[in-house]
């Protein structure tokens, strides 16, 4: 599903973000990517979010090397991929269900489908009756849950939750990695950078530590 | 439907700035439009001055009338001449004397005082007909002295040169600000809405998706800011013509420029063209730097 192989990045002069970094994730896998600030992590999701290309290697999403999709296809490669955000990334100027919608509006869905999927993920997240509320009335968790049910409502093969549970007390980043463990288990690739000793242990998962822009495993 | 949802969207979070971007359109609107009018007026006037230049030819006193008449048959094949005739001194003592005001002064005289003449009528009113046909009499025989309005015609044009100048450079002064004032006012907007943009991208939106909302919202204020400098430009031109027609008892609003078929509903649509097409190209010229 995801291969790193011998991926270099360089921002500044001898300062290497990323130093010969080559793991793997096979499809239908769930990684937590783990280790301290500056380890790598931010630039490994940027990178597979295509927001920057490797100095040197290969990434490979599906036997596909990133590094040489063309721009135009590169919002086609992101529709693939559920990106979940620390801090959201909601739009706060329409309501929830807006913002689920979202990425069926961009692959132009018939309406009719779009308000029966939106409606039933809202229900999934256990925010229904608030379809039309504003992101600003909802509590961290209840907004990650609506990131995560944006992010999924495509059905992609793989989710990529980048510290998803930073901004969240114990109860609600519990309920975001079941939600994730749930989406795994029918089948969804999911790879989360995490900080939390505590989660990544309980949760049990393969865990690929980044330290000095190299895997330790 | 999205994107007029998502113009909405960005008129909601701007709406001080989108009021200014439609107004700046409506000034250059006024400016341009106000320009071209001057522009039509003067134009119209310098032609209906040209069409009344005639060059007067004065022949000698007792010149042959046989030679004169050749002199005319000549003359009607110069470029640029629309009609050469022969005034006999007889002739045109006839015509002043029906003025009242030259009857009593050609009363005074004895006899006629008048020379025979020839009048050229130029079709293209040009410094290059008026010189060949200057040219052709002061090479004849019998020809005494050459009359036309060629100096006063040639200050006018002048002036009406200048003025044209001036109104146009305030047009375009105007016209460039716009844009400037356009394309930075969508540029804020841009801005405004950068962690959108960076969403929209995140989650698979095109670079059309992204963009096509802000040119949208570009075309509309240049529409709005069009309709309301035609508007303004109506208000004005109707209060002159109201104010001369006061003051003078002159009326222009028969005026080919002010009829109903033209002002009201011409003008108004090149006007919202016009608008329409600066707050196009202000919102292209602002996709630049965030959209890179």
């Amino acid at each position: 599903m995801i291969k790193f192989n011998h991926v270099y990045k360089i921002y500044e002069k001898d300062i290497k973000a990323l130093d010969d970094l080559s793991f793997s994730v096979e499809k239908g896998e769930f990684v937590f990517l783990t280790g301290p600030s500056g380890a790598g992590k931010t630039t490994v999701f940027n990178l597979l979010y295509r927001e920057d290309i490797p100095d040197m290697g290969t990434i490979l999403v599906e036997n596909s090397d990133i590094a040489h999709l063309a721009r135009s296809r590169v919002p086609y490669y992101r529709r693939r991929i559920g990106f979940v955000f620390q801090d959201f990334k909601l739009l706060f100027d329409r309501s929830i269900f807006d913002n689920i919608a979202l990425p069926l509006v961009l692959t132009s869905t018939a309406p009719e489908f779009i308000y029966k999927t939106v409606n039933d993920a809202i229900k999934r997240i256990g925010l229904e009756g608030r379809e039309d509320v504003d992101p600003w009335h909802l509590s961290g968790g209840e907004k990650q849950k609506v990131a995560l049910a944006r992010a999924v409502i495509l059905n992609p093969p793989f989710i990529m939750a980048d510290e998803p549970t930073g901004n969240l007390d114990e109860e609600n980043a519990w309920q975001i990695m079941t939600m994730l463990d749930e989406l795994n288990r029918a089948g969804t690739t999911v790879m989360v950078a995490s900080h939390n000793r505590d989660i990544v242990t309980r949760m049990g998962k393969r865990v690929i530590r980044l330290e000095r822009g190299k895997a330790v495993e | 439907m999205r994107w007029l949802k998502e113009v909405f969207l960005n008129f909601k979070r701007t709406d001080f700035m989108s009021l200014v971007s439609v107004g700046t359109i409506a000034l250059a609107i006024l400016a341009l439009g106000g320009y071209y009018l001057i522009n039509q007026t003067l134009n119209y006037i310098i032609t209906k001055v040209e069409q009344k230049v005639e060059v007067v030819v004065f022949l000698h006193d007792g010149f042959d009338p046989q030679k004169a008449q050749q002199m005319v048959s000549d003359a009607k094949q110069i470029d640029g001449v629309d009609d050469v005739m022969f005034v006999s001194k007889a002739d045109a003592y006839n015509n002043f004397i029906k003025d009242p005001d030259m009857h009593d002064i050609m009363k005074s005289f004895d006899g006629n005082p008048l020379p025979d003449s020839i009048t050229v009528k130029l079709r293209d009113y040009t410094k290059e007909t008026l010189a060949g046909v200057v040219k052709f009499f002061n090479a004849r025989e019998g020809v005494e002295d050459i009359q036309y309005g060629g100096a006063e015609i040639e200050n006018l044009i002048k002036i009406v040169s200048a003025i044209k100048l001036i109104v146009g450079i305030a047009g375009i002064i105007f016209a460039v600000a716009a844009l400037l004032v356009v394309s930075n006012i969508i540029r804020l907007t841009v801005y405004a809405r950068r962690q959108d943009i960076y969403i929209f991208r995140m989650i698979g939106a095109s670079e059309s998706f992204i963009r096509v909302p802000f040119i949208i919202e570009g075309i509309i204020h240049g529409f709005l800011g069009g309709f309301i400098g035609w508007g303004l430009l109506y208000t004005i031109v109707n209060v002159l013509i109201n104010e001369i027609r006061k003051q003078t008892g002159m009326d222009f609003s028969g005026f080919y420029l002010f009829t109903p078929d033209y002002f009201n509903v011409r003008f108004m649509l090149s006007s919202i063209a016009a608008g329409s097409g600066l707050g196009l190209f202000g919102a292209l010229f602002s996709q630049g730097r965030f959209f890179k």
